[in-house]
């Protein structure tokens, strides 16, 4: 009798570990699907492969920035500067690409620049030890006023051919933009899980100190962390450019470090680093492109939108479990 | 004399996660006297003293407090029913002052509402001056040494005029004077009628100031009696359930070359003007007080501090170590002492936290090679008696002893021909603290040098062959181990006496 009531009372325990384990790892992609069958009833043009394959592509700029993010946040660190430097490494490349007339060039310039910034970031938060709120806050003011003088406050447009080909090309149905997004979220991810360095990265968010006294170069990773994620917004910064053909000083870019933000704490990852996923980053890039869609498809007022994200983002965020 | 039961906890059962941790256990405390709660760690002491500071609520078991049953629902109930706990970790604000930090929460006012602080000063000078501590209530808590930290805590228990006071491990960071005062402050509340339960790995500790005791062993009560009628070598045996040696430790390898020679280091107020060698195969120990510099001196030898004068040779050749990296390329490796701040990395796995100093040896094409990663912790799994079941849980979910020997694991995969083991046995219990000593020893035999600071001067005479004493940031004695005692250190480390070159 005994043994008979032992063993139910095992059987249901499991269960509820196991699901309070999916839930604490997953709960974004079980956020994700119930946000995605609720857009699909609302909505029958929703499922539709064209419409899938749009909101990709709105994401893919976010997507990419979002990456960086991540890494930045998992090393205990928060980069305010990404939408600045999205456009100022616009400006920049578009500038480079007029003038030399070659897109290698121009392409060049935009991951050039956005390296630079975030090699400054990282140089400013590791060897200047000035915490990286207040780094990444001075390099966003002072790179969106450079992108600012150098446009004098208006667009840049690319005088190239070809350029456009960039973000509107496409291998089948798939938008180039949607391909370099997946393929950089399979990299980074690799990156994080799979070498030296994102062991590290994990390492420090978790333990600055114990890192170090571990015999890890914690000032390299850092300046590595930021160095990257600026290399990924000069990416980004490419697509933007390109899509359009042109890129504005005053306003691309704005307000992008907060979706991207947005993104990979409904991701999962712990605002003080050392915790969370690539994958759960491209979940929450996904969740925020689907809310978007829904809301235009429903058509909700463009003014309200932001409260829903807000709310979103609030409710995503309280079910997850915290520590 | 038959005393009068104050408080009586029966029954308490308690499961974390589906995994009962307590047994059904009783409890029973008298008026006024001092009660050590004994065990190995995860034997269910703090886990009991939680459940009844109401911080955990028991799933089965009642507690009577004064021949009342009471449920401690929260931790303000048991604080209103006059119990108090003491935590091990400090619970002070640093940015506060010292009386704020006393009336935190239980501020007093005037008739108008404002704080008085003139009274709330007033009360925590009479409280501190009992404790024997003079220093201004104003004083801003984080400009104070540790040991002054644990009194104010210990004060704060007494402004409440508690009837029962839980101290766990109060007197991890308090200096031999300040234990002391501590114990005379304790045996004085005995005689007002208050109870202490008192949790403390140091037996000799306990021998002095405990009246009567209650062993746990893994969730089981195991044996209560007086302190009186025993020895603490049956407590030993009720704690680990098998006598336990407190024997030295020796290997059999004979000092070789020097490895590591350390000339003239001095850094500004932290250390001045020190001189040692240390061999492989050899064990050498640095003792002291708080504050005798010898975690900062190796630290700047680790590469931690950069800020130092002096030469420091590896092998006879001069070294530059200004990062960890550099030490650790030079062969030098550093457990360091408080495993929680320094040395583990939490939310990384049992794996990870092993392989985390020599990532080089697990790569593959740039790719970390798990399969290899994992072979290897097996390996030291087995070697080091590490006690896992998934080596993939995350590092905090082991015991304290199990945690520092992965730590040491992480090490031994450095392949470091000079280890520095900084406070190596800090929070562990004495079964596993015979084993790190064991592996101390067994690493002296492989050929390293070995270098063991720690606090107490018993540890230092059980392993180590050659014993430096600091005070203040100097070598003030130096002692091969059969020339010296636990007396004779003590006098160096307070620096009543001082000798620095009486061994060559």
């Amino acid at each position: 009798m005994a043994n008979i009531k032992t063993n139910d009372n095992q059987t249901t325990t499991n269960r509820g570990l196991n699901f309070s384990w999916l839930w604490s790892e997953y709960s974004v992609v079980i956020a994700f699907i119930i946000i995605f069958i609720v857009a699909a009833f609302m909505n029958d043009r929703f499922l539709y492969l064209q419409n899938q394959l749009n909101i990709l592509m709105q994401v893919s700029t976010i997507g990419i920035i979002a990456l960086g993010m991540t890494v930045v946040m998992l090393s205990g660190g928060i980069d305010l500067s990404v939408g600045s430097v999205l456009a100022m490494a616009g400006v920049f490349s578009v500038l480079a690409l007029n003038a030399s007339e070659s897109i290698f060039v121009g392409v060049l310039t935009a991951l050039a620049v956005g390296a630079m910034a975030g090699l400054l970031n990282g140089i400013l938060v590791s060897k200047g030890r000035i915490a990286s709120f207040i780094a990444t806050l001075g390099m966003m003011a002072g790179a969106r006023s450079i992108a600012l003088y150098v446009s004098d406050g208006g667009s840049k447009s690319a005088e190239v051919d070809g350029f456009m080909n960039i973000s509107n090309s496409s291998l089948g149905m798939v938008d180039t933009p949607i391909i370099v997004f997946l393929g950089l979220t399979i990299l980074i991810y690799i990156l994080m899980q799979k070498t030296r360095f994102g062991r590290y990265v994990y390492a420090l968010g978790s333990n600055e100190k114990a890192a170090l006294l571990s015999a890890i170069r914690v000032d390299r990773i850092k300046i590595g962390v930021y160095t990257l994620c600026g290399f990924l917004v000069g990416i980004a910064a490419l697509i933007e450019t390109s899509r359009l053909n042109s890129i504005s000083s005053s306003s691309s870019g704005n307000l992008y470090e907060l979706d991207a933000i947005a993104a990979v704490i409904i991701g999962g990852t712990r605002m003080t680093g050392g915790k969370g996923k690539v994958i759960g980053t491209l979940f929450g890039v996904l969740l925020l492109g689907v809310l978007n869609n829904m809301m235009n498809l429903l058509n909700i007022s463009p003014h309200l939108q932001g409260l829903v994200k807000g709310l979103i983002i609030i409710v995503a965020v309280l079910f997850q479990k915290r520590d | 004399m038959e005393q009068e039961t104050i408080l009586e906890m029966n029954g308490i059962k308690k499961s974390f996660n589906q995994v009962e941790v307590l047994h059904g256990v009783d409890f029973a405390l008298h008026k006024g006297e001092i009660h050590a709660l004994l065990g190995e760690n995860g034997a269910g002491k703090s886990t009991l003293m939680n459940i009844l500071g109401g911080v955990h609520q028991p799933d089965d078991g009642q507690i009577i407090l004064n021949g009342q049953t009471i449920k401690m629902e929260n931790p303000r109930i048991s604080q209103k029913q006059g119990i108090s706990f003491i935590h091990q970790e400090l619970n002070v604000v640093t940015d506060l002052t010292i009386y704020e930090n006393m009336f935190l929460g239980s501020e007093l006012r005037n008739k108008w509402g404002i704080l008085d602080v003139k009274e709330m000063c007033r009360q925590t000078e009479e409280i501190l001056s009992k404790l024997g501590v003079h220093i201004s209530p104003k004083t801003y808590v984080r400009d104070l040494e540790t040991s002054y930290k644990q009194m104010i805590e210990i004060a704060r228990s007494l402004l409440r005029d508690s009837k029962v006071i839980i101290m766990d491990e109060p007197t991890t960071s308090l200096t031999d004077n300040e234990v002391d005062r501590l114990f005379e402050l304790m045996r004085s509340l005995k005689s007002s009628g208050v109870s202490i339960i008192y949790i403390s790995h140091k037996l000799k500790e306990i021998q002095a100031v405990c009246d009567r005791y209650t062993v746990l062993r893994d969730g089981h009560f195991v044996g209560n009696g007086w302190m009186k009628d025993t020895d603490l070598g049956q407590i030993t045996q009720l704690m680990v359930g098998k006598s336990v040696s407190t024997e030295a430790f020796h290997h059999e390898n004979k000092a070789g070359d020097p490895v590591l020679t350390v000339k003239q280091l001095t850094s500004e107020s932290l250390f001045q003007n020190i001189n040692f060698e240390v061999a492989k195969g050899e064990v050498v120990g640095f003792t002291g007080l708080a504050g005798d510099g010898r975690t900062e001196l190796f630290e700047s030898i680790f590469g931690f501090r950069k800020k130092y004068d002096g030469v420091i040779e590896v092998n006879g050749r001069p070294v530059k170590i200004n990062h960890p990296k550099k030490a650790v390329q030079a062969g030098i490796g550093l457990v360091p002492k408080n495993r929680k701040e320094n040395a583990i990395i939490k939310d990384l796995n049992v794996i990870e936290n092993m392989s985390l100093s020599s990532m080089g040896h697990f790569e593959k094409n740039g790719l970390i090679h798990a399969k290899h990663e994992q072979k290897t912790f097996y390996d030291y799994k087995n070697q080091l008696n590490i006690k896992v079941h998934d080596p993939k849980v995350t590092i905090d979910s082991l015991s304290g002893g199990n945690q520092q020997k992965v730590v040491i694991a992480k090490w031994l995969e450095v392949n470091a021909d000079i280890i520095i083991f900084d406070n190596p046995t800090q929070g562990i219990d004495v079964g596993a603290k015979n084993e790190i000593y064991q592996h101390i020893m067994n690493l002296a035999d492989q050929g390293k040098a070995i270098i063991v600071l720690s606090s107490e001067a018993p540890e230092v005479l059980r392993i180590c062959d050659r014993i430096n004493i600091m005070f203040q940031g100097e070598i003030t004695g130096r002692f091969n181990r059969e020339d010296v005692t636990e007396e004779l250190i003590m006098e160096y480390a307070t620096g009543a006496k001082k000798e620095a070159e009486n061994v060559g």
